[in-house]
C-alpha cells in the first residue's frame, strides 16, 4: 500500500513538470478588479460617438507605488466622467509579463490594453495579437523613436506612452571626497571610478543582467563608439566590450552588477555602496522621496566618439479583438495634454509627445538633463526577433566581465545576430 | 446487459472508481503532455503562434538543440547538479537520521526545527542565500576571511565556475530535511531486538549498520533516491531567483532554459522541445522506479 502511494506521488511529480506551465496563466483574467471603487454617478455623461462601451482591463508591470497610484488615479477620473466605459488595471509583474502575454495569446485570454516595454512591442505586433490602429490616432506630433517602436511594415500598432532615457547618476560627496570632477569620457569614468572605489564603495556600475534590461544599460558603450546594435563583431563592438571588461579588471565597475536590476543599481547608490551609476529617469521621483543623506546629482553618459544614451519607456498597445473602441476612447483621454502631463510628472518620464515634453521640466536641473540626452537617445529594434538579438548581446558583455575574450564574444554575438536577421 | 453483468462480475467495478482520477489526469496532465509534444514537432515562433501556419518539421527542433552548446550545457548542469545535490543531501540527511534516532533529550523537538528549511518557500531561500553569496557584503566570504581562509572575496554568484557550486550548495540545504525525515521513518520501522541479538552475538556498529540497518532499509532508500532524483531534476524556481541561468548560461538548467526560450526568446517550439527532453528523462527513471517497487512487491508476496 506503501508502495503504491510512493508511485502515485512519483507519477503526480513527472506531470507537475509540464502541468505547472499552464497553471498561472488562466486566472489572470479572471477577477480583475476596477482599481477604482467609486461607483459611476456622473450625470453628465457624454454622448458616445463610436458606441463605444463594456469593461476594459490593462496590464502593466509598473512595481513602483507612485507609479500604480498614478495609473489608479488617472483610471478613476475616466471612469468618473463617463457612464458607458468602465476600465480596470491588472498588475502583472515585468519578469512574468512577456510570458503571461505569450500563454494568454495562445490561450485567447488577453485583456484589451498592455502597457508595454517598447522593445517587445514588435514582437507582439508580429504576433498579431495587437489592433492595427493607423488612423484612428494622431501620432504626428510625437517623436519619431518613440513612434518607430509602434509601427510594424507602416503600421500604426499603438501609441507611445512615455520615454525614458539613460545618463549618469553619481554621488556628489564620494566624488569631491576623491578630488575627482564628473568624467565625460571612457578614460575619465575609468579614473573617476577607480579613485572613488573603497573596501566597502564601488567606484561605477550598471545593471547588467543577461537579459534585455542588461541590454539596454550596455549598448551605451556600443553605440557612442558609432557602431550600432547590430554591429557588435566590428571594431567599435569589440572596443566597447574590451572597455567595460577594462572597467571590471581594474576593478573600477563591480562585477555584482551582473545580478543586479536597474531597481537594485539604485539602491545600491541610494546606500552608499556605488559613487556613479548609469540610470534611468524613472528612478529620479522615488531617489527624491528618499531624501538621500548625501549630495547627487545628473550628467551625460561618458562618452568615446559620440554621445548616446538608450532609449525606453513604455508603449500601450490596444489588443486586436478585445473591446477595441472603449480601448481606443481610453487612449484618447490617457494622451489628452492635461492627463498626460499628470502621469509624466508623477512617473518621473518624458512626454513622447514633443508638444507636451516641450517645457515639461522648466526650471529643474535634473530632468532637464535627461531632456537634452534624448536626442542622442537611440531606440533598440523595432524588429519582432529582437529579443534574440537583445539576448546575444547581452551574453556577450557577461562573458568579457567575467573574464571572457572580447574578440571571441563578439565574434560570436555576431554569428548569432547574422543568423537571426538574414532569416 | 449481459456484457454489463459481466464486467461487473470480477473487480472491473473498481475501473469505475478510478475514472474521475483518470479523467482529471488526462486532462489536466496528459493533454498539456501532448500538446507539448506536438507544439515539439512544429515550428512555432513569434510570428506564427495566434495567426499563420504551424509547420511540422520533424526532428528539425531537436536536431537544432543538440548542437545548441547552451543546451548541451544546461543538460550536463542538470545531471550534475541533480547527482551532486543528492548523493551529498542522501549521506548528510542519512547521518542526522542516525544521529536522532539516538533517544536522548531534546531529540525530537530538534529534529523538527530542523524540517524548517523544507517548509520555507524556494524564492524565500533563494533569496536569503543570494544575499549570503553576495561577494563584498555576503557573511560567507565574511566569515571565511575572518577565519583566514580566504585571502580575497570569491565572486560566488558572478564567475561562471562558483556559481553552480552556489547554487548546488543552496539546494543541498533545502534538500537534507526531506532526506532526514523519510530516513527517519525508515529507521523506526526496523525492530530494535534485530540490534539486541546482534549486540548478544558480538556485532560492533558498523557491523549492525551494514548487515542489519542498510539491508532493511533498502527499499526506502531506494524510493527516496528516485523521488529526490525527479524533485532535484525538475528545480527551477531556485536556480531562477539566484542566477537565472548565468551568469554566461553557467547555471541553466533544462527547466530554465525551456523558459528562457519560449518566454523571453519567444522561441516557444524550441522551448518545448527542451521540456519534451526533461520529460523524457524523468519518465526512463519514473519506470525504472515502477519496476524497482513491483520487484519489491513480488518479493514480500512470495
Amino acid at each position: 500500500m506503501k508502495k503504491l502511494l510512493a508511485v502515485v506521488l512519483a507519477i503526480c511529480m513527472l506531470g507537475t513538470v509540464l502541468a505547472g506551465c499552464g497553471e498561472k496563466g488562466s486566472d489572470l483574467t479572471e477577477d480583475v478588479t476596477p482599481s477604482s471603487s467609486a461607483q459611476v454617478s456622473s450625470s453628465g455623461d457624454q454622448a458616445n460617438a463610436t458606441g463605444a462601451k463594456g469593461d476594459v482591463t490593462i496590464w502593466y508591470y509598473w512595481e513602483t507605488e507612485g507609479h500604480q497610484k498614478a495609473l489608479d488615479h488617472i483610471i478613476e477620473e475616466f471612469n468618473n466622467s463617463q457612464s458607458d466605459i468602465k476600465v480596470g488595471a491588472k498588475y502583472v509583474p515585468f519578469a512574468d509579463f512577456k510570458k503571461q502575454l505569450s500563454i494568454g495569446a495562445a490561450a485567447d485570454e488577453l485583456p484589451d490594453l498592455v502597457i508595454l516595454d517598447n522593445p517587445d512591442h514588435a514582437s507582439y505586433a508580429a504576433m498579431g495579437i495587437f489592433a492595427d490602429i493607423t488612423g484612428k490616432f494622431d501620432v504626428s506630433t510625437y517623436y519619431p523613436g518613440p513612434v518607430n517602436s509602434c509601427t510594424l511594415n507602416g503600421k500604426l500598432y499603438g501609441v507611445p506612452f512615455g520615454s525614458n532615457d539613460l545618463v549618469l547618476f553619481y554621488n556628489e560627496d564620494m566624488l569631491k571626497a576623491a578630488g575627482q570632477t564628473v568624467p565625460t569620457t571612457w578614460d575619465e569614468l575609468l579614473t573617476v571610478a577607480k579613485a572613488c572605489t573603497t573596501d566597502t564603495v564601488s567606484g561605477f556600475a550598471h545593471c547588467s543582467l543577461q537579459n534585455e534590461e542588461g541590454t539596454f544599460n550596455f549598448l551605451p558603450w556600443v553605440w557612442s563608439t558609432g557602431a550600432t546594435a547590430y554591429e557588435i563583431n566590428s571594431e567599435g563592438g569589440i572596443k566597447a566590450l574590451t572597455q567595460v571588461k577594462k572597467m571590471v579588471d581594474e576593478g573600477a565597475m563591480t562585477l555584482e552588477a551582473i545580478n543586479w536590476t536597474q531597481g537594485d543599481t539604485m539602491n545600491q547608490f541610494a546606500s552608499g555602496n556605488l559613487a556613479m551609476m548609469i540610470n534611468g529617469t524613472w528612478q529620479i521621483p522615488t531617489m527624491r522621496e528618499m531624501n538621500l543623506p548625501f549630495g547627487w546629482n545628473v550628467a551625460s553618459i561618458p562618452q568615446d566618439k559620440y554621445q548616446a544614451s538608450g532609449l525606453g519607456g513604455e508603449n500601450y498597445a490596444v489588443i486586436a479583438g478585445g473591446n477595441e473602441n472603449a480601448a481606443v476612447k481610453f487612449l484618447e483621454f490617457a494622451t489628452s495634454r492635461d492627463t498626460c502631463l499628470y502621469m509624466m510628472n508623477a512617473m518621473g518620464y518624458i512626454s513622447s509627445d514633443s508638444t507636451i515634453a516641450e517645457g515639461q521640466f522648466d526650471g529643474d536641473p535634473i530632468y532637464q538633463v535627461f531632456v537634452d540626452e534624448m536626442q542622442y537617445a537611440n531606440a533598440r529594434g523595432p524588429l519582432p526577433e529582437w529579443p534574440q538579438i537583445s539576448d546575444a548581446i547581452s551574453l556577450a558583455f557577461n562573458e568579457v566581465m567575467t573574464g571572457g575574450d572580447p574578440a571571441e564574444a563578439a565574434a560570436k554575438a555576431q554569428a548569432t545576430i547574422d543568423s537571426i536577421i538574414k532569416k | 446487459m449481459k456484457k454489463v453483468k459481466r464486467f461487473f462480475r470480477h473487480d472491473n467495478a473498481g475501473l469505475l472508481f478510478v475514472l474521475p482520477a483518470v479523467i482529471y489526469m488526462l486532462v489536466f496532465v496528459g493533454y498539456p503532455i501532448l500538446s507539448n509534444i506536438f507544439l515539439s514537432f512544429q515550428n512555432v515562433t513569434v510570428n506564427n503562434l495566434v495567426r499563420g501556419e504551424k509547420k511540422f518539421i520533424g526532428l528539425g527542433n531537436y536536431k537544432v538543440l543538440f548542437k545548441d552548446a547552451v543546451f548541451i550545457k544546461s543538460l550536463t548542469n542538470t545531471v550534475f547538479f541533480t547527482v551532486s545535490c543528492l548523493v551529498i543531501q542522501f549521506i548528510i540527511g542519512f547521518a542526522l537520521a542516525l544521529f536522532f534516532n539516538k533517544k536522548f533529550t531534546f531529540s525530537k523537538p530538534v529534529r523538527g526545527i530542523l524540517m524548517i528549511p523544507w517548509m520555507m518557500p524556494m524564492t524565500v531561500t533563494a533569496l536569503i542565500f543570494k544575499f549570503m553569496f553576495q561577494s563584498k557584503v555576503g557573511i560567507l566570504n565574511y566569515i571565511l576571511m575572518n577565519l583566514g581562509l580566504i585571502s580575497e572575496n570569491i565572486d560566488w554568484l558572478t564567475k561562471p565556475h562558483t556559481a553552480m557550486f552556489a547554487v548546488i550548495a543552496t539546494n543541498i540545504w533545502i534538500g537534507i530535511p526531506f532526506n532526514m525525515i523519510l530516513i527517519s521513518t525508515g529507521l523506526t520501522s526496523i525492530p530494535e531486538e534485530l540490534y539486541e541479538s546482534a549486540a548478544i552475538d558480538g556485532a560492533g556498529s558498523f557491523k549492525k549498520f551494514t548487515k542489519i540497518t542498510l539491508p532493511l532499509m533498502r527499499s526506502t532508500i531506494e524510493s527516496i533516491l528516485v523521488l529526490g532524483f525527479i524533485y532535484t531534476f525538475k528545480v527551477y524556481d531556485l536556480v531562477y531567483v539566484m542566477t537565472s541561468g548565468g551568469p554566461v548560461n553557467s547555471t541553466h538548467l533544462l527547466s530554465t532554459y525551456s523558459y528562457k526560450l519560449s518566454f523571453d526568446n519567444f522561441e516557444y517550439s524550441l522551448g518545448s522541445s527542451v521540456a519534451n527532453v526533461l520529460l523524457v528523462i524523468l519518465l526512463l527513471v519514473g519506470i525504472l522506479y515502477l519496476k524497482i517497487t513491483m520487484k519489491g512487491e513480488e518479493k514480500n508476496e512470495q
